[in-house]
């Protein structure tokens, strides 16, 4: 027996590698879960690296971005060349910089508009699997954060705090399949709910037939939720399906803002006022 | 001990490219599972003890930045550790075309096994054709990734085989 177990200890380990897995995923089935001991210590270890290959990356792209835009005006002669590329440098520091104060400030007048208690926080990760559609950003516990509180932007809605460590928390992100936001129907008050899908992309589902809906339709958070501000733009209704049977209608919308692209997101709990157009 | 250490740091650096550059390059949805192609090379090439907790613990890792769920890719990379073991008993990859192929397959075991799991313990969601597009192109950018990650790793593991240890 132990012969054959040391013959086999590769796929020993293995198999018992797949039951321990499911014994930690096992509480999920009943809505459970369990404390995590080593993520936090991960996220923090990996923290400052993702930072620093992030503004490594845009440093660079702006650079060479800058750099091929201005390459045909400064051709005259060595001096200048040497001189633009000095000040390239120096440019497209100060446009990111301006871009980055643009978009804080739009940031912060949202804030003030009608979340004063709001965390302002910056995307630091996003998530390692395709299948997966989730974003770590940079506050925490520390800061006020909590799981369940909502995610958004002035754009629109981003996603929901799943996780949280003492300085970062996991944002499930609107596009995920096992996302879900209470969202209605500007023109018409239909409801339904919104959330990622790996067949269709985003859609609306448990939308009535009866329900009168139109390509273009503004689709905004419904608020009953309890975790989004009622009255945030999520997007807009990109086709309508009414199969031949079913209590409901395929709704496939096109949300006001990629939330994986966001940079900087203002966490909030649910039941805010309601935002004014 | 010092192949070990190789993919140790190779599974780090490989998670780090991973959480960070589909942010930096667009991508759409998709992210390239850098982590599984290292799950396929250790299954196939390092197939050890300690290569499998090695891939439960990468797995753990990317359901740490991924999932609101623990252990779907921990259950999912592990799975795929065991076809490519039992595979590395019949086939013996050689070729980049090889490599390919073979994670190309995995992929699809990975895919179809994360999906078999949310289907019957988490979620009643159904998947359809759209869901099977999603595994094809996740799997395909694997698979082009492949090629060179494998020989990158097996530069680094005949290196360190073939340095002696100073008396």
């Amino acid at each position: 027996m132990l012969s054959f177990l040391r013959r086999n200890q590769v796929l020993f380990t293995a198999f018992l590698s797949v039951l321990l897995s499911l014994y930690i995923i096992a509480p999920a089935a009943k809505g459970q879960h369990r404390v995590d001991p080593i993520g936090p210590l991960l996220i923090a270890v990996m923290r400052p690296l993702q930072t620093a290959i992030q503004s490594t990356f845009f440093g660079m792209r702006d650079f060479f971005g800058s750099y091929v835009a201005l390459r045909g005006v400064a051709a005259e002669n060595e001096r200048l060349k040497a001189r633009v590329r000095e000040l390239e440098g120096e440019k497209s520091r100060l446009l990111e910089e301006e871009a980055t104060n643009k978009r804080l400030r739009e940031l912060m007048d949202f804030r003030t508009e009608w979340a004063p208690k709001a965390v302002t926080a910056t995307v630091i990760a996003n998530s390692a699997s395709a299948y997966f559609h989730t974003v770590i950003i940079d506050k925490g516990k520390a800061n006020g954060v909590e799981k369940g509180m909502a995610a958004i932007s002035p754009l629109g809605v981003v996603g929901q705090v799943v996780a949280v460590t003492n300085r970062n928390a996991k944002v499930l992100l609107v596009t995920d399949s096992h996302s879900g936001v209470d969202a209605m129907v500007q023109r018409t008050r239909a409801r339904g709910l919104v959330s990622g899908s790996l067949d269709n992309g985003t859609v609306m589902k448990y939308v009535k037939r009866s329900d009168d809906l139109k390509e273009g339709d503004r689709l905004v958070t419904s608020g009953l939720d309890g975790v989004f501000p009622k009255g945030l733009l999520i997007g807009t209704v990109s086709r309508v399906n009414k199969k031949n049977l079913g209590l409901f209608q395929q709704i496939e919308v096109g949300l006001a803002l990629d939330p994986a692209r966001v940079e900087e997101v203002l966490v909030v709990r649910g039941n805010a006022p309601e935002i004014k157009d | 001990m010092k192949v070990s250490l190789l993919f140790v740091i190779a599974g780090f650096v490989l998670l780090l490219f991973q959480t960070t550059l589909p942010r930096l390059v667009p991508l759409g949805p998709y992210v390239p599972d850098l982590a599984l192609v290292l799950c396929v090379y250790l299954g196939l090439n390092h197939p050890t003890v300690g290569a499998v907790v090695g891939t439960f613990l990468l797995g753990y890792s990317v359901d740490v930045f991924s999932s609101n769920v623990l252990g779907l890719n921990a259950f999912a990379l592990s799975l795929v550790f065991i076809t490519a073991y039992l595979s590395s008993r019949a086939i013996w990859v050689h070729s980049p075309l090889l490599s390919a192929s073979v994670v190309f397959l995995a992929s699809w075991v990975k895919g179809a096994s994360l999906m078999l799991l949310w289907a019957t313990v988490l979620t009643m969601e159904r998947y359809g054709i759209g869901s099977l597009h999603y595994i094809f192109v996740d799997a395909t950018m694997a698979a082009l990734l492949a090629p060179a990650l494998f020989w990158a790793l097996k530069r680094g593991q005949n290196y360190l085989e073939q340095m002696k240890i100073p008396e």
